[in-house]
């Protein structure tokens, strides 16, 4: 196992939660704003309204600052999380997806290359030259999603790829296509939003109306079309997830699936307002909807996460980057039999001598470094933490004391969102020993 | 556990998809590239500030044309950085992966080192007043931002380097030091061979901006005989800088890693020898030698980074790893995929390139590039059908499509 790092009263999974849910936006919005974009210019160009580039270039603007500085940061930003928070995972995604990020990268480069031009030629070149610059943008980004998906995707149902191992049995998976479709709604629904925002500097009323309205004909359609694509995708979700999401497993899954229909619903009327009575939308309010739009998209992701448990990748990695089952056709181990027999200490370099010894303190050592890498993803260890604290779960059902503590790591297994100890009796015991002297 | 084993057991139990020779060499060649578009970011930085501060005529306009190109400048380098970082992970992933979580919230620093660098490089380019340019303390942030960033991710590279001595760091006593704070190794003459080829860089991207707009009417021969002069007396000077900085380094490196009469070093520091030559030609007409210096810069960084990889074959070698047996699960279907997409991807990405130099150096769209036009508008199109018809084929045999 890599290094541990610890974040007292949050945990690591959270930071990865938070880059991922806010780097949505910007990259939802760069996939799908430039569709929104020619959609304009192409308009412009037909019926002779000059006034609607004055919004082209504004809505660059945004979408080149928006995107290409937060939105490229947060995305290399979700890699240094998961990096630093679940090396393993990420290392398993990298080895079989390489190739697919690399097309990725590959469409980022035109991206870039195409909006700056774009941007810096706008009245500058000839017209159909520069519309159809920006369809080789809309094209690019697009692609860069459909790229992306298979490997998200994979994450909560891999599919065939658990017995061949081979890369697009992994990618077009059950969930793919919902998930594909699911995400251009979304696209749309974002761009639409931020369509708004920038229409909201326009100086003319009737430019700023016209788009508006536009854009939120637009943005309703992209919602009204994420829901339904939800629900396909609820439907082809693996019946492990399904029952953890929608039935008794956890029922905060249920809540955030309320949030994100409420986000979504309120979204979805601002939309309608928007086209109903174009004058009343604008920046300042939409950017109020963009908090409500994340929110919902924060639950949206939650509830994504949440079913996929106790994996990190269905089926193939738990939580705590412990291999659980074997890949055939990649000569893949499950690693849980043999941490059982010989013991989890024996995955561990970074492990402090002290930890090897059996006196009362060297149980304490080594049950920490198990805990840590047993339950540290997920869980906090600080008695006053109040996401996710293991001492106050404990305190909360009674299992404070060590016996108490190496029953219920006994019993994870009949849990269906938690990984299986990993580890001999005698690591189990240690790991009671050192969560016990924490709830004192 | 020994230290070999640990790097043993960690490397992912899929093995690499593709031969690790080609990893290696596309890692140091978008590197390479990277590296070029961060140096002239970084060098652009400074020279955007000091200009601005020169306060002349001159100076502003030189200021504010290195203002916006430091905007596209950052992100490109961004972009262009995600494919190394990319590879690294295929092939050195014991050693990424260690020396991030060992340094996790510096890695996290340097994310935020880059918002910033980022934000300020963008409100110096847009808020700017016309007389007296835009205000340089956020040109002064910006470069900050960038050193900042710099800093951490030289930090998180040679930490990788020294695995000998993970432990000594983080195991300390009855613990193992868990909090990510801790920042363990810098090495100086290192850190500056990454920062002063930054301003010999951006002298040769001067030498090619007068180089480049010389056709163009609105450019006065005064200021671009003075933007092409000040850019070759700083690729001389940091290039002279350079090469000191570079035997620094060598002399702080290990002995034992006998790394002087490595050949992939000998041709790195051969072909900076070479372009501190082609430099002293060129001072007399920037303008003209701009081409031959800007491709001396490129195998020159080309061959260094080469250089800096070999080194750290030969440092990660002592304690027995190779990149070349890591266990292969070669798979065509995506390699193709990628490599079909690169190719394309020329193609596409040569069309808006075409167009804005062409805009920038005449001044205008004549000669418009339509042919080149009409197919890299094409190729996103098929790639789109074509794989998107190979997943629905596949859906269908996998049963996964509904």
């Amino acid at each position: 196992m890599y290094p541990f790092w610890e974040v007292p009263g949050f945990t690591s999974a959270l930071f990865i939660a938070l880059i991922a849910s806010f780097h949505i936006l910007p990259s939802h919005l760069a996939t799908g704003a430039f569709w929104f974009n020619v959609f304009i210019e192409q308009k412009a160009l037909k019926e002779n309204r000059p006034d609607f580039l004055e919004f082209i270039r504004k809505y660059t603007l945004l979408i080149l600052i928006f995107c290409f500085v937060y939105g490229s940061i947060t995305g290399v930003g979700i890699w240094f999380s998961a990096t630093i928070a679940s090396p393993r995972s990420l290392s398993s995604l990298i080895h079989n997806y390489v190739w697919g990020w690399a097309t990725e990268w590959v469409f980022f480069v035109i991206e870039i290359v195409a909006i700056y031009v774009y941007y810096y030629t706008l009245g500058k070149i000839d017209v159909k030259a520069h519309l159809r610059i920006g369809w080789i943008y809309a094209w690019a980004a697009w692609i860069s999603m459909i790229i992306i998906t298979g490997i998200l995707a994979f994450m909560l149902s891999g599919g065939k790829w658990l017995v061949t191992g081979g890369f697009f049995d992994g990618f077009f998976n059950d969930t793919y296509w919902p998930q594909l479709f699911l995400r251009t709604a979304l696209m749309c629904g974002i761009a639409g939003m931020y369509a708004i925002i920038a229409a909201g500097r326009l100086e003319k009323p009737e430019t700023r109306e016209a788009i508006v309205r536009l854009a939120s004909v637009w943005g309703a359609i992209g919602t009204l079309l994420t829901v339904l694509m939800s629900v396909w995708f609820v439907v082809k979700m693996p019946q492990a997830a399904k029952d953890l999401g929608l039935g008794a497993g956890l029922p905060y899954l249920k809540h955030l699936l309320y949030v994100a229909a409420g986000g979504f619903g309120a979204v979805f009327l601002y939309f309608l307002l928007g086209i109903s009575v174009p004058k009343v939308p604008g920046t300042y309010s939409g950017i109020l909807m963009i908090a409500v739009l994340f929110a919902g998209i924060f639950a949206t992701e939650g509830f994504r996460e949440g079913v996929r448990r106790p994996y990190i990748i269905n089926g193939y990695m738990y939580g705590n980057q412990i291999v659980a089952s074997d890949v055939p056709g990649k000569g893949i181990k499950a690693e849980l039999a043999s941490m059982k027999e010989n013991g989890f200490l024996s995955s561990l370099y970074f492990l402090p001598d002290e930890a090897k010894k059996s006196s009362d303190a060297g149980r304490l050592a080594a049950g920490r470094m198990i805990a840590l890498h047993q339950c540290g993803n997920c869980h906090s260890f600080e008695k006053n933490a109040r996401l996710r604290s293991l001492p106050v779960f404990l305190d909360r059902i009674g299992m404070t004391a060590e016996e108490d503590i190496a029953v219920f790591l006994d019993a994870l297994e009949g849990y269906a969102y938690m990984p299986p100890f990993a580890g001999t009796d005698d690591d189990k015991q240690a790991a009671a020993a050192w969560l016990a002297s924490i709830c004192k | 556990m020994e230290l070999s084993q640990y790097l043993s057991m960690m490397r992912d139990p899929a093995g690499v998809p593709f031969y690790p020779i080609v990893f290696q060499v596309l890692m140091v060649l978008t590197f390479c590239l990277h590296i070029l578009v961060v140096n002239i970011v970084v060098g652009g930085s400074f020279l955007a500030l000091w200009m601005r501060l020169k306060g002349t005529a001159e100076s502003l306009r030189l200021s504010a044309a290195l203002a916006r190109s430091n905007t596209v400048g950052v992100s490109v380098a961004m972009v262009l950085g995600v494919a190394p970082l990319l590879f690294v992970q295929v092939i050195y992933d014991p050693f990424w992966y260690t020396a991030n979580t060992m340094s996790a919230y510096w890695a996290l620093g340097f994310l935020l080192a880059i918002a910033v660098a980022f934000t300020c490089a963008y409100i110096f380019y847009l808020k700017k007043d016309k007389e007296k340019g835009s205000n340089p303390v956020w040109a002064a942030l910006s470069l900050a931002g960038l050193l900042v960033s710099a800093f951490i991710i030289h930090g998180l590279s040679v930490e990788q380097l020294y695995p000998q001595k993970w432990k000594d760091w983080i195991v300390a006593g009855d613990s193992v030091i868990t909090h990510g704070k801790g920042l363990y190794l810098i090495e100086p003459a290192r850190l500056l061979h990454f920062i002063v080829p930054s301003f010999a860089v951006t002298g040769v991207y001067l030498m090619l901006y007068a180089w480049f707009f010389k056709e163009r009417k609105d450019y006065q021969p005064s200021y671009l005989r003075f933007v092409g002069e000040l850019g070759a007396k700083l690729a001389l000077y940091f290039t002279v800088a350079q090469v000191v900085v570079g035997f620094w380094w060598l002399l702080t490196l290990p002995h034992d890693l006998f790394f002087l009469s490595n050949p992939f070093l000998l041709l790195g520091a051969g072909a900076g020898l070479g372009l501190l030559g082609l430099l002293m030609t060129s001072q007399k007409d920037p303008s003209e030698n701009a081409i031959k210096c800007a491709i001396g810069v490129l195998v020159t960084v080309f061959l260094m980074s080469y250089a800096r990889e070999a080194l750290r074959m030969v440092y990660v070698a002592k304690v027995g790893y190779s990149i070349f047996d890591y266990k292969l699960a070669v798979d065509w279907g995506s390699a193709v995929l990628f490599f079909g997409t690169f190719i394309g991807g020329l193609v596409v990405m040569a069309y808006p390139v075409l167009v804005a130099v062409n805009l920038a150096r005449n001044g205008s769209d004549k000669n418009h590039p339509h042919g080149l036009g009409r197919l890299a508008a094409a190729l996103p199109v098929l790639w789109f059908v074509l794989v998107a018809g190979l997943g629905i084929i596949i859906s269908l045999k996998n049963g996964t499509l509904f």
